[in-house]
């Protein structure tokens, strides 16, 4: 977005030259900053018709105010009296302007109550319903799961991963945990010979068994009780894009380190 | 129609925004009360025998200690302001650019400045024909031009400062610096170099480049223009300087050196703004 300038290299957005074309850039991108402010003697109305006129784009304040759920005699106050919440939906609807091929969201539920994010997640979704790219950056990694179609992570400032969810599943073989609970841990437990399973580990009445292909999970029920026992219980866990992170970026995921999703 | 190109948007805004603020008002209600109280004052001073180019000559003394102070105050956190508050981020994520936003800025900020310091001034005009029952219209009119150049010249320095500093304290340090430079430490300049040249300080007759120095500060050459606006042309500097005048003490480049301070300081800002990382 220019905010940086660059000591060296090239980048583009939407096909544009991110240094050269910037104008071209701002025109078809809407963008939420992180640590952005808002003018505290302007009332909410007024952002919307300044930035509308600022992008030359022919929106209707009120439908803005009615897509982001900020009620229209709050739209008249000056945002100095704004809660976090109430800020966060008018920079979103600044974002909307003139219906832009790209939106970045960048920390876009910080402050926000639980309506609040649903509301980002239901925007988000919605913008790409119509057919634009929404790009989602958050450390808050279950929204990027619920929200992102792709899925990039960058560790200490190098992208290291781009694919779907299952894609990053699949690659880095991170797959599902299977838990069972038996009546009785058979003493011949075959399970490593299972093709795709990765690791076995029995606690007192519980099997674990992590496995990396979807098929061996059923391979690991039928060969639990063909070895003897009775399965009692059975939970499988698909692995986090928590796991997927800290398999990506090291054990311990340092400072600065963010997972970034496109829709 | 063409869209009104996205500078003049921003300058709207601005102006809009001095309007709300009572910024505007602020300027006109203390240049009409003290530029009419300084017009007046002579009238007070038992024997001095003022006329109305007296009266503009004491109300421009005194617009050039006030305008320089609110010039800087209505334009010191234009953009420094803005980039602590993070709303820079907000409108440079929208179309415009770096150079439209200071711009803008600068033109909305300048007219909130132009405009409430000839209202000011209208007020005391208006005073003065009254107490002295006549206007030298002219030269006033010609007076009320120069203070709002001088002012727009600080409004430039303002921008400026704003536009190289990310802070709204350092913003503050350097438009006070700014002023005191200026205005009060330029005063003595000339004196301390006359005193260095010659080893005396400076007596009834000077050189000519002292007074090329003294008019080298905004204020100065804010000075040197009204000095000659109301006295005609070349007379009180020849008087100064118990000679003619050389050619670089013309008016005109005391005007130069005016719109010089608005536009140096302004493209100083804008090279520095460009290049600056903003989070």
């Amino acid at each position: 977005m220019d905010y940086v300038r660059p000591t060296a290299g090239t980048a583009t957005v939407l096909g544009f030259d991110a240094q050269q074309e910037t104008r071209a850039i701002h025109e078809r991108v809407g963008i939420l900053p992180d640590g952005y402010g808002l003018y505290d003697r302007l009332s909410g109305r007024k952002h919307l018709e300044y930035a509308i006129s600022l992008k030359r784009a022919s929106d209707d304040v009120d439908d803005l105010l009615d897509r982001v759920g900020l009620d229209k005699t709050a739209a008249e106050r000056v945002v100095g009296g704004y809660s976090k919440g109430m800020m966060q939906r008018l920079a979103l609807a600044i974002a909307l302007v003139g219906d832009p091929e790209l939106l970045i969201l960048d920390e876009p539920s910080s402050g926000l109550d639980p309506n609040g994010v649903r509301l980002v997640r239901e925007i988000a979704r919605d913008h790409a319903d119509r057919g634009k790219t929404v790009f989602f950056s958050s450390h808050i990694l279950s929204q990027v799961e619920s929200v992102c179609d792709r899925v990039g992570i960058l560790n200490r400032g190098q992208l290291v991963a781009v694919d779907s969810i299952d894609g990053l599943r699949d690659a880095l073989g991170t797959g599902s945990t299977v838990t069972l609970t038996v009546d009785a841990v058979p003493d011949s437990l075959t399970l490593a010979e299972i093709n795709g399973v990765s690791e076995v580990a029995v606690d007192d009445r519980t099997i674990r068994v992590r496995v990396d292909e979807a098929t061996a999970k059923v391979d690991v029920i039928d060969q639990v009780r063909s070895d003897g026992a009775a399965v009692l219980d059975v939970t499988i866990e698909e692995s986090s894009l928590e796991d997927l992170f800290s398999a990506y970026t090291g054990d311990a995921p340092r400072q600065g380190d963010a997972p970034e999703g496109e829709r | 129609m063409t869209p009104e190109p996205i500078w003049l948007t921003i300058a709207r805004k601005e102006f809009a925004d001095a309007l709300r603020s009572r910024m505007m008002w602020g300027i006109v209600a203390i240049i009409a009360v003290m530029t009419s109280l300084s017009a007046g004052i002579s009238l007070l001073v038992p024997g001095a025998d003022g006329g109305p180019e007296m009266a503009i000559g004491g109300a421009s003394q005194f617009a050039g200690i006030l305008v320089p102070i609110m010039a800087l105050i209505a334009a010191y956190l234009a953009i420094a302001g803005e980039r602590e508050s993070g709303s820079l981020k907000v409108i440079l994520g929208l179309p415009p650019s770096r150079g439209e936003l200071l711009f803008g800025k600068f033109l909305g900020r300048s007219g909130v400045v132009a405009i409430g310091l000839t209202l000011g001034f209208v007020v005391s005009g208006v005073a003065t024909a009254a107490l002295y029952g006549g206007l030298p219209v002219s030269a006033f009119a010609g007076t009320t031009a120069l203070t709002v150049l001088l002012g727009v010249a600080f409004v430039g320095i303002a921008i400026g400062i704003s536009a190289v500093t990310s802070t709204r304290s350092r913003a503050m340090t350097l438009a006070i610096t700014a002023y005191l430079g200026l205005t009060l430490l330029w005063d003595l300049a000339p004196n301390a170099v006359h005193l260095l040249v010659t080893g005396e300080m400076p007596g009834q007759e000077v050189p000519a480049w002292f007074l090329l120095l003294q008019g080298f500060s905004p204020t100065g050459a804010y000075n040197a223009l009204v000095q000659r606006q109301l006295l005609g042309a070349g007379t009180a500097v020849e008087a100064r300087l118990g000679g003619p005048a050389p050619a670089y003490l013309d008016p005109a480049v005391f005007l130069g050196i005016l719109v010089a301070w608005a536009v140096v300081p302004l493209a100083v800002g804008y090279l520095r703004f460009r290049r600056a990382d903003l989070s």
